[in-house]
């Protein structure tokens, strides 16, 4: 027997799971969650006892979901569901009501310290700016770059910021960086449940860009563009977030920039969850890939606003799944089974969980995993892929 | 009547490829030697039809037409006047289902036009039956229903008669503090609106009320229903034409629901109890005061119970949201918690529902048993969650028992019917009616019931309901002044005559009536309504001494049509079967089979009867004796989900020829030269296949022995 609590469920509602009482239980949520392809996870279920104050706080289900939007879509109730989950995690985080696994306690433990998951030193972040020898954000740049902890400080990732800086300059955008003080923007750290390391990255940023001061900003991960266009502004920021694909598609259409020479590769595009159903840029990526000399592209079986999420999102990078239960893997042999030689992506939370799964599912060699932005480099430099230095 | 019959036949739509036209038109003259015979090749064409008209002009009053089905091209060949007119299904019961050019095709084809001219000579001239009516329509209750009838038979341009027991109008609806949304956009509870529709009730020039008033008696039929009123002991007799019976409902006895809690603490309530308390304005705990901060709602108290009212009361699940509303609404820190077996919000109640939900406080689980503990101070609900399959408690302030409806209790109309006071009713209690066809009508002609007194139903319903019934009263009462029936054989003009000198009040005709049509006198002579009658025919199928008859059906015609089969010799080995298809599903299901060219065996004749039962087994033992091999009945379906237009008409033929095979022993015959087939229309594409299979076992059991005689 177990006692149906009002006060769990007005303490969720205040956590932000507003809507919970909207779910009339059909069960959508659960038949289009893309975790059900090969295992099990009842969201209908973890819904029905938030409503009624019935939730075990130990339940690892809680946090299996990666905010992936699928269900939010198909809800005939429109139940932001992603927000449910999180204020389940945010009462675990916030409470103490349960356990946080042990991989997000130790990356919640490197944000907080070095403002980056990896833990990394904070200076490590920049080095890669001086490497590459990128101008300094001044009060008369134009644009500032915004970069994610992972283009900074992820060994594959890095190629993608090389190749956005090359770009840029190709097409003679007045850009800069902020070399210091800047950490990462929070957004998967918040959607595991931490709302109050959140709003010390995100007041830290904030600050940080309005002292420099920062109008525009252009960003190269999608899950940076969402925190800082549609989150920040809950603690009072006012910039115009950019993200790299759009920016890419305009100077594109603009005749600003012209990819010049051929790519000869069959590219099959995964749409990202937090480009696509977050921000419903679909058409943009395709253009871009489009307008490659030589380049074929091709689509996968569940794209656009169907699309599989690659498993990484909301602190599903940081947090082990078994090989065989990956979305990835199944990503992976889709876009094999397409007839791609290249899977190209927009999100580097996409590219590492795919370059992973080549791997682990032994398909090295049969495919590669590109940015996007890597893709219209390599047409830029004439054929070339993106240097190292 | 004419004895000079015309006979048409129409060589179009492939008949002529199929059969001898010279053939069939010396079958007419040797049937009737007095008969015309004209063949044309498309007699529904201007050229053709005027050859009818021309023979009508000539003085021709009996005219056969050999065509297609006498279901299509009514409009056609109907002509004002007295001419009979017979139509003989040449084209899809013959040419389109038989080898083309065939004898047996050809045999077929000259057998349906003899028994076509025989019916033809046989009928008589249609006297309809035109009393005087009385424009008058009664309305038996006042609740929404009641008023709704009789605002819609008024603004029609009616005069109503409406009487309510009480001494108030607006029934239920006036206990309601909010009614759940009406219009659209569905989404907030509203103020009723009963009030207004009181006065315009009271208003309507043609409407008089008459509360605090009884029904002692309802007496003779529609068109001239003489109805005995007492209001506070004064009688008062008034004549109408129609009667609308909008006696809406009563909740479900809650003091049956002791299981749920009711009678062991004050705060489980019925949801008619809430409506009171949310008139008083924030929710109070009827035990001690508190204001509720939790209350449990729980749907289906009694409903889809096989203990209690195994059916659904479709309004309750509406009413809690707006109940939970109440509470909520007055009290932003309130909760309500509504436990249900199956919520059924349909159509754009859905908005509603949703609406609720919006609201942020009001929680629904799908549960089972639920069961209440009571405490001095508090009451807890466990019951097992469907949704996440375990056993949950709740501790709420109040209880509310989402109760059903039950009919109103009898008795109401008082009729001085043979067949009893009231209208025969289902086994819930609430009237029989044709449900699929014909939901208003009950079994008793001109009688309508609206309302929750129909079905459990919402006060929308109930209003739309009414509107319905009015309708349907109005053209009770035109049709019968025209003497025609109302339905199902709607225009029908003809009606039961009794040939009263060989009746020996056996009281099967006054018994076995659907639709209680005979009263009886002291001695247990029949005494006919024709008014009551739906024309069905059961009484002349019941009749052992053949004393009932219509001018166009009778047990003579019918047994003159078999007379006029030819029967083979047995060496020539060509089986005779008689099909009896019921009018209304059995008969337009071969037409269904012909137009799709399905094939049958040539060997069946095909009568169709207006119910199968109307058949007298009288016909049964005549087509057997003439040497007839099998005999099969195709009707409607019967049982609990019946389809027989006339209630209990093929139920009846069944155990009539179940008794019948007994009697077959006598003969010698075999029981199996019988058989009843229950079919509905969609089914249309097994009748061929079951016409041939009651063949193939006619053929299995040998020839009829009587043939030969």
């Amino acid at each position: 027997m177990v006692e149906i609590t009002p006060e769990i469920t007005d303490t969720l509602k205040l956590q932000g799971g507003r809507d919970l009482e909207h779910c009339y239980q059909c069960g959508t949520c659960t038949a289009v969650c893309p975790w059900n392809i090969q295992g099990t996870f009842s969201v209908r279920s973890l819904i029905h006892r938030s409503q009624l104050g019935l939730v075990d706080f130990s339940d690892e289900q809680i946090w299996k979901c990666v905010g992936c939007r699928s269900c939010v879509q198909a809800c005939p109730r429109g139940v932001d569901i992603p927000a449910a989950v999180r204020s389940l995690r945010r009462v675990i985080s916030e409470v103490g009501a349960g356990a946080i696994p042990r991989s997000l306690r130790t990356v919640a433990a490197n944000l907080a310290g070095t403002g980056n998951p990896m833990g990394e030193a904070a200076e490590a972040r920049s080095r890669w700016v001086e490497e590459a020898g990128i101008r300094s954000f001044t009060a008369g740049t134009g644009l500032l770059l915004f970069t994610c902890c992972y283009h900074a400080l992820d060994n594959r990732c890095r190629r993608v910021a090389l190749a956005m800086t090359e770009v840029l300059s190709a097409a003679q955008v007045d850009f800069g960086v902020l070399k210091d003080g800047l950490s990462c923007c929070g957004e998967s750290i918040r959607k595991a449940g931490k709302e109050e390391l959140f709003t010390t990255l995100a007041s830290s940023n904030i600050r940080h860009l309005n002292e420099a001061g920062v109008r525009r900003i252009l960003v190269g991960s999608p899950h940076c563009y969402n925190t800082l266009k549609d989150e920040y502004s809950e603690f009072g920021a006012n910039f115009e977030v950019i993200h790299i694909v759009p920016f890419l598609d305009e100077l594109i259409s603009a005749d600003k920039l012209t990819p010049p020479a051929a790519v000869n590769k069959k590219v099959a595009y995964h749409d990202s969850c937090c480009l696509g159903r977050y921000q419903g840029i679909y058409d943009e990526p395709r253009r871009i890939l489009n307008s490659i000399p030589g380049l074929e592209l091709l689509e996968l079986p569940d794209n656009r606003a169907n699309s599989l999420c690659c498993g990484g999102c909301s602190g599903g990078l940081w947090t082990e799944s078994k090989s065989g239960e990956r979305l990835s893997e199944l990503r992976i042999k889709q876009a094999i089974d397409s007839g791609a030689d290249t899977l190209a992506v927009s999100c580097p939370y996409c590219l590492i969980m795919f370059e992973d799964a080549v791997l682990t599912s032994g398909y090295e060699g049969r495919i590669e995993v590109r940015d996007v932005v890597e893709l219209v480099n390599e047409s830029v430099r004439g054929g070339e892929a993106t240097s190292l230095r | 009547m004419a004895d000079k019959p015309a006979v048409f036949l129409c060589s179009g739509c492939g008949i002529g490829d199929s059969l001898s036209m010279e053939g069939l038109s010396s079958t007419a003259s040797s049937q009737s030697p007095d008969s015309t015979c004209r063949i044309h090749p498309a007699l529904c064409s201007q050229e053709g039809l005027r050859l009818i008209v021309d023979g009508l002009s000539a003085g021709v009053t009996t005219i056969v037409i050999g065509a297609c089905s006498p279901r299509v091209k009514q409009e056609c060949f109907s002509y004002d006047g007295p001419a009979v007119v017979e139509r003989v299904n040449l084209r899809e019961h013959v040419a389109w289902t038989h080898e083309p050019g065939h004898p047996d095709t050809q045999a077929m084809a000259e057998d349906s036009l003899r028994m076509g001219i025989v019916r033809a000579l046989k009928v008589s001239d249609i006297k309809p039956f035109t009393p005087e009516v009385s424009r008058t329509i009664l309305v038996v209750g006042g609740g929404i229903s009641g008023l709704s009838a009789a605002l819609g038979a008024a603004d029609a341009g009616s005069r109503v008669c409406l009487v309510e027991k009480s001494p108030s109008l607006g029934g239920w609806v006036t206990r309601l503090h909010r009614q759940y949304p009406k219009e659209p956009p569905f989404r907030e509870p509203l103020e009723t609106g009963i009030e207004s529709l009181v006065k315009a009730a009271q208003a309507h020039p043609l409407i008089r009320i008459l509360p605090s008033t009884i029904i002692e008696k309802i007496e003779g039929s529609p068109g001239m229903f003489d109805v005995t009123l007492n209001s506070a002991g004064a009688s008062e007799t008034i004549r109408v034409g129609a009667v609308i019976m909008a006696t809406g409902f009563q909740p479900y006895d809650p003091d049956r629901l002791g299981h749920l809690g009711f009678g062991s603490h004050p705060d489980v309530i019925t949801s008619v109890q809430m409506e009171q308390l949310a008139s008083e304005g924030v929710i109070k705990r009827p035990s001690d005061g508190k204001t509720v901060q939790t209350a449990a709602f729980i749907q289906c108290a009694g409903q889809l119970d096989s203990d209690h009212l195994p059916y659904c009361s479709s309004f309750c699940c509406l009413t809690s949201l707006k109940q939970a509303l109440y509470l909520t609404g007055n009290n932003a820190e309130s909760k309500a918690y509504i436990l249900y077996k199956h919520f059924r919000t349909p159509s754009l109640y859905e908005d509603f529902y949703r609406n609720a939900q919006e609201s942020g406080s009001i929680f629904l689980s799908r549960t089972e048993t639920p069961r209440i503990i009571t405490a001095v101070d508090m009451l807890t609900v466990e019951a097992q969650d469907l949704l996440l399959n375990e056993k949950i408690s709740l501790n709420v302030d109040l209880v509310v028992l989402a109760t059903g409806m039950v009919p109103s209790p009898a008795p109401a109309l008082n009729l001085a019917y043979r067949q009893g006071g009231e209208l025969p009713e289902l086994r819930y209690g609430f009237p029989d009616s044709h449900f699929i066809c014909f939901p208003y009508e009950t079994r008793r002609t001109g009688i309508y019931a609206a309302g929750c007194a129909r079905q459990p139903m919402d006060s929308l319903s109930s209003r739309e309901d009414a509107y319905g019934a009015a309708v349907k009263a109005i053209q009770c009462i035109e049709m019968v002044a025209r003497g025609e029936s109302v339905h199902p054989r709607a225009g029908d003009r003809s009606y039961p005559e009794l040939y009263m000198p060989r009746c020996t009040q056996c009281k099967r005709c006054t018994e076995e009536c659907p639709f209680g049509m005979y009263d009886e006198d002291s001695k247990f002579n029949p005494l006919p309504n024709p008014t009551r009658c739906r024309r069905c025919g059961i009484c002349m199928g019941a009749c052992p001494e053949r004393i009932i008859s219509f001018a166009d059906y009778s047990v003579d015609i019918t047994s003159s049509m078999i007379k006029a089969i030819e029967i083979p010799e047995t060496d020539e080995e060509k089986p005779r079967i008689l099909a009896f298809l019921c009018e209304n599903d059995a008969y337009p299901a071969l037409d269904m089979a012909g137009v799709r060219r399905m094939r049958f065996n040539p060997h069946t004749r095909i009568i169709p009867v207006r119910c199968l039962g109307s058949i007298n087994m009288v016909c049964i033992t005549d087509a057997l004796s003439r040497g007839i091999d099998g005999v099969i009945l195709v009707g409607c379906k019967h049982g609990d989900d019946y389809q027989c237009h006339n209630i209990t008409g093929s139920e009846l033929a069944e155990t009539r020829i179940v008794k019948m095979k007994d009697t077959l022993d006598k003969l010698s015959l075999e029981a199996g030269r019988l058989r009843v087939v229950q079919l509905s229309l969609e089914e249309y594409g097994r009748l061929p296949a079951i016409l041939d299979e009651f063949l193939e076992s006619i053929v299995e059991i040998g020839p009829n022995p009587y043939k030969d005689l």
